[in-house]
């Protein structure tokens, strides 16, 4: 049966299945190869259309081969999710070449789900429900034209088969729902993953990274994509305080500073709760690192993650989905009283050879204040009383950056401050680090709840004094107070880009909201908040088995409830179009006062309504005798036919 | 050769085979008429089925160690797909009704046409079923409330009853995942007539001189043959007198056909190397009598049949040229 080519509506269907699935990724891959996939599509098409056979094995080959090498090019060999979903899509176009024969079609109309599904890994956002929703239904609908003509029905090509496809499709798929949301809520989660995931994953995604070089082209700022929410057990704490802190960084190299050899070593202090403490919860978009965002000092972490020496907490694996965690955090703590040698020298140590200007204006500092806290202070007024300023679009730097910055440009953006502050103030002898993270947030006050953006995204510094151990010291708050107070949008004059307007920032607000449910009921479902779901539901904590347990007893009882609607019986119609004409004019009849009875055949009745009415009974014998025909005989052309003269047949009182 | 094979199923089937023939059965009718139900009514996945499932289950375990949810709702959703599918497959068959099936009788060699009539009771149209008889199958499908009749050729060998294989009835719908069928023994076995010689001898006139047998028969001289118009010269014992008084004509008896051209045809005297070789040339001789209107008779060993002349007859002998042992 699977030999026959295919005919053009369900290949078109199912190419139709394939490119909606399709079409996130081929937007995330480069333009010539996704253009590559749709003529291969297009010519598909035609090629169902004009009836072309396949191209001869050996081009596929070539064309197959020719496109995973480019592949591997484009992706510069780096084993991705991208470069996956990348190479699937091109296979399944390959398939599409030689899709020639039911299976085939079959195929790729069922990997279309699976294409759906990778999507997921890249983006969750309540957008993707539609295109889960659509591309599902499409894919639904080829596997039944697909299943039509396996059937062997010829006429599938009338306008009515199309919509009775649909039409079966869509009963199918809402039928599924109940199946679907039981699996979903009660399939038992993983506590923890079942291999280990990349560290590293190429799939260039943006968000924090774990380094920072100023003057490197940073495109964070001009992201409004979010990059977590919060939600506050009491009142949100003041903007100012808002500071998220993300990676330290100790090791400057001249042009970048990183993470330090130590930065995955565990805290040996014990940050006690106190007075001040805030309890709050995060709601991380995945960004592929380890690292999750807290305010200072975090007390307690999550179960799956660790609190570093310099108090970053760090995420055992890399958050690719939208992860959910609860955090106390007390501001009060200090942060090393004492601060150990290897500490102090990891904390001074500068590059040789690099700023010598810097250098030598911390050495004049130095010799104006002793104390770290004056000489803290009169940097940061010269930063306010200089012309400084901040802006998002500043040049490069060169080999002396923190020279070219200070002395010439005088002009840069949060990481241009963080990165000169420190390096004077190593200089001058303070130990010193700079923190990477986000600063501030939009107060959703419908919701109550934080929105960071990626645009939010900040990096400050951390001063050793003696007596408040490591303090905050952020020097863009110094030249521009309102990029702390208000956010980084509100630096910048003008909009970023085309679509950059007010009205459509409320809009994202509003849209924001939205999709933080969704991601708290949805997205963020995970072990901890199905044990807490089964909880609310009255069920005590239940071990996994338990939960499977459940779910299969639950699942019974939905599957029964949905055989129960689909297997009810339809009761026996008779009511054809044939009938109904005749029916109706019986109802006619009776109208005039001529009922047919019930054991009457309708020759019968035809003889009598002939006595009754005589200008009308010859037309009505003939017409019961029509009916007959059709209904005792093979007559099928006469249906039409007799519908008509039913329908005209309007019987007059005599 | 499944047919062949199929048709000696009673004798050597293999152990487990009769036990799954007996399972089978025991579940419920196998015959027509019969109406299909859940106990007679099986489901497995089809080969896409399994690979939807391997399918399914990557995305269940990618979903799972990503803790991503929307995957997992993709995956779901295809479950809960599957499972409609095979509810939608199962629903398919049930309460489907098997009237009755059969087929005219064929000569061996030729395809006889086993007719299967199928009915379906409820309210709702079934598509695509299909009926696979011994490797060969059919489509159809059933209107609400309507009725087919499905042909499935068989191909016959050898003369004798030809107990037709177990038919399933099956359906795909609705997306192929699942195949959902039951078995059912055709009614009545197919007679298959044996196939006649190609090139048989003429027929074997005046048989009767052969043996002298026929003679003491029927001793008595030429044989009524029918009634026609009295013509100038026939013999006065020729008139049928009680006849043409009730036509009001004068009818006279044809003896035109002599008792020596009425034929026997004897397997002892057929040539032939075996007995189906005899039997072969018998079949073509009684079609051949049957064609040229001539009465005849046909006698196997002990049994003799006839004489006669018309279609039952002639079927008569086929049926015992067919099932002679």
């Amino acid at each position: 049966m699977n030999s026959h080519q295919a005919p053009l509506r369900p290949v078109a269907w199912t190419i139709a299945a394939f490119i909606i699935a399709a079409l996130p990724h081929l937007a995330a891959m480069p333009a010539w190869l996704a253009a590559g996939i749709v003529a291969a599509c297009g010519w598909r098409l035609a090629a169902a259309w004009r009836h072309w056979s396949p191209p001869p094995a050996i081009l596929r080959l070539a064309l197959t081969g020719l496109a995973i090498t480019l592949i591997v090019l484009a992706f510069g060999g780096l084993w991705g999710r991208r470069t996956a979903t990348a190479l699937l899509c091109v296979m399944l176009a390959a398939k599409m070449m030689e899709m020639f024969t039911l299976r085939d079609l079959r195929l790729v109309a069922s990997v279309s789900f699976f294409l759906i599904a990778t999507q997921f890994l890249f983006s969750e956002r309540l957008l993707y429900l539609g295109y889960l929703a659509v591309g599902s239904l499409v894919a639904t609908i080829a596997l039944v034209r697909i299943q039509n003509v396996e059937a062997g029905e010829t006429d599938s090509a009338a306008p009515g088969a199309e919509v009775q496809a649909i039409g079966s499709a869509a009963t199918l798929l809402l039928m599924s729902v109940p199946v679907a949301l039981t699996l979903f809520f009660l399939f038992p989660r993983l506590a923890q993953p079942l291999w280990g995931l990349p560290d590293q994953v190429m799939d260039g995604r943006s968000g924090l990274s774990d380094d920072m070089s100023p003057g490197s082209i940073s495109n964070l700022f001009l992201d409004d994509s979010p990059a977590f929410r919060v939600e506050f057990d009491g009142p949100p704490p003041p903007v100012d305080q808002r500071y998220w802190r993300g990676p330290v960084l100790w090791d400057f190299d001249g042009t970048t500073w990183t993470r330090p050899f130590f930065s995955d070593t565990p805290s040996r202090q014990f940050v006690p709760e106190g007075d001040a403490s805030l309890t709050y919860t995060v709601q991380l978009e995945p960004h592929e690192r380890r690292w999750l965002f807290t305010l200072d000092y975090p007390v307690r972490g999550p179960e799956q993650a660790l609190i570093t020496v310099d108090h970053q907490l760090l995420s055992r694996h890399p958050v690719t989905a939208l992860t959910r965690y609860e955090l106390v955090s007390n501001p009060e703590f200090i942060d090393m009283p004492d601060l150990p040698e290897g500490a102090r020298a990891a904390a001074l140590r500068l590059p040789e050879g690099r700023n010598p200007r810097s250098l030598a204006l911390a050495e004049e500092l130095r010799a104006r204040h002793p104390d770290h806290r004056d000489l803290i202070a009169a940097v940061l007024s010269w930063f306010r009383t200089e012309e400084y300023f901040y802006t998002l679009s500043a040049s490069p730097l060169g080999r002396h950056g923190a020279d070219e910055f200070l002395f010439d440009l005088r002009a840069g953006y949060c990481e241009y401050y963080a990165s000169a502050f420190a390096i004077l103030m190593r200089a001058a002898g303070i130990p010193t680090r700079v923190v990477t993270g986000y600063q501030g947030g939009l107060w959703q006050a419908g919701s109550d709840y934080l929105l960071v953006r990626q645009s939010d995204a900040h990096a400050w510094t951390e001063v050793w004094l003696e007596g408040s151990g490591w303090t905050r010291v952020d020097p863009t708050a110094a030249v521009s107070p309102d990029r702390i107070e208000q956010g980084a949008r509100s630096v910048i004059d003008g909009p970023r880009h085309r679509l950059d307007l007010d009205w459509l920032q409320t809009l994202r607000n509003r849209y924001d909201r939205l999709q933080h449910m969704w991601n708290r009921w949805v997205l963020g479902f995970d072990h901890d908040r199905q044990r807490q779901f089964l909880q609310k539901l009255g069920l005590p904590d239940l071990s996994t088995e338990r939960i499977a347990a459940l779910m299969l007893l639950v699942l019974t009882l939905v599957t029964g409830l949905v055989s129960l609607f689909l297997l009810r019986r339809a009761r026996p119609r008779s009511t054809g179009a044939v009938d109904r004409a005749w029916h109706a004019m019986l109802r006619r009849l009776q109208r005039r006062g001529l009922r047919k009875r019930l054991e009457e055949t309708p020759l019968e009745f035809a003889a009598r309504v002939e006595a009754a009415l005589p200008a009308h009974g010859g037309a009505f014998r003939r017409l019961a005798a029509t009916y007959c025909r059709i209904h005792y005989g093979d007559q099928a052309e006469h249906e039409a036919d007799f519908i008509d003269q039913a329908k005209g047949f309007t019987p007059r009182r005599a | 050769m499944a047919t062949a094979d199929s048709a000696r199923l009673g004798a050597d089937q293999r152990a487990p085979r009769r036990w799954f023939d007996r399972w089978i059965a025991r579940r419920g009718p196998m015959r027509p008429p019969l109406t299909l139900r859940y106990r007679q009514i099986f489901i497995l996945p089809t080969r896409f089925g399994w690979l939807l499932g391997l399918l399914m289950f990557a995305m269940l375990m990618g979903s799972l160690n990503f803790n991503n949810n929307l995957g997992l709702l993709t995956t779901f959703i295809v479950a809960g797909l599957a499972s409609n599918s095979m509810l939608i497959a199962y629903r398919n068959l049930d309460r489907l009704q098997i009237q009755r099936s059969g087929a005219a009788p064929v000569f061996a060699g030729q395809t006889a046409q086993l007719l299967i009539s199928l009915a379906n009771p409820g309210g709702r149209a079934r598509a695509g079923l299909e009926i696979a008889c011994a490797e060969r199958r059919q489509t159809f499908a059933l209107p609400p409330g309507g009725f087919a009749e499905v042909a499935v050729a068989l191909t016959t060998h050898h003369r004798g009853w030809l107990q037709p294989p177990r038919c399933r009835v099956q359906t795909r719908q609705p997306i192929g995942l699942f195949q959902a069928w039951s078995w059912f023994w055709p009614e009545r076995p197919v007679l298959v007539w044996p196939q006649p010689a190609d090139h048989p001898p003429a027929l074997p006139e005046g048989g009767a001189d052969q043996d002298g047998r026929q003679d003491q028969r029927q001793p008595d001289g030429d044989e009524f043959f029918s009634l026609r118009g009295w013509r100038e010269g026939d013999p006065l014992h020729r008139v049928a007198w009680k006849a043409s008084q009730r036509h009001n004509t004068l009818l006279a008896r044809d003896l035109r056909q002599p008792r020596s051209r009425q034929l026997l045809l004897d397997l002892e005297q057929a040539p032939g190397r075996d007995l189906e070789e005899k039997i072969r040339v018998l079949t073509a001789w009684v079609l051949t009598a049957h064609r040229q209107h001539r009465a005849w008779t046909l006698r196997l060993g002990p049994d003799t049949i006839g004489p006669g002349s018309d279609e039952a007859h002639l079927h008569n002998c086929l049926k015992a040229l067919a099932l002679f042992p």
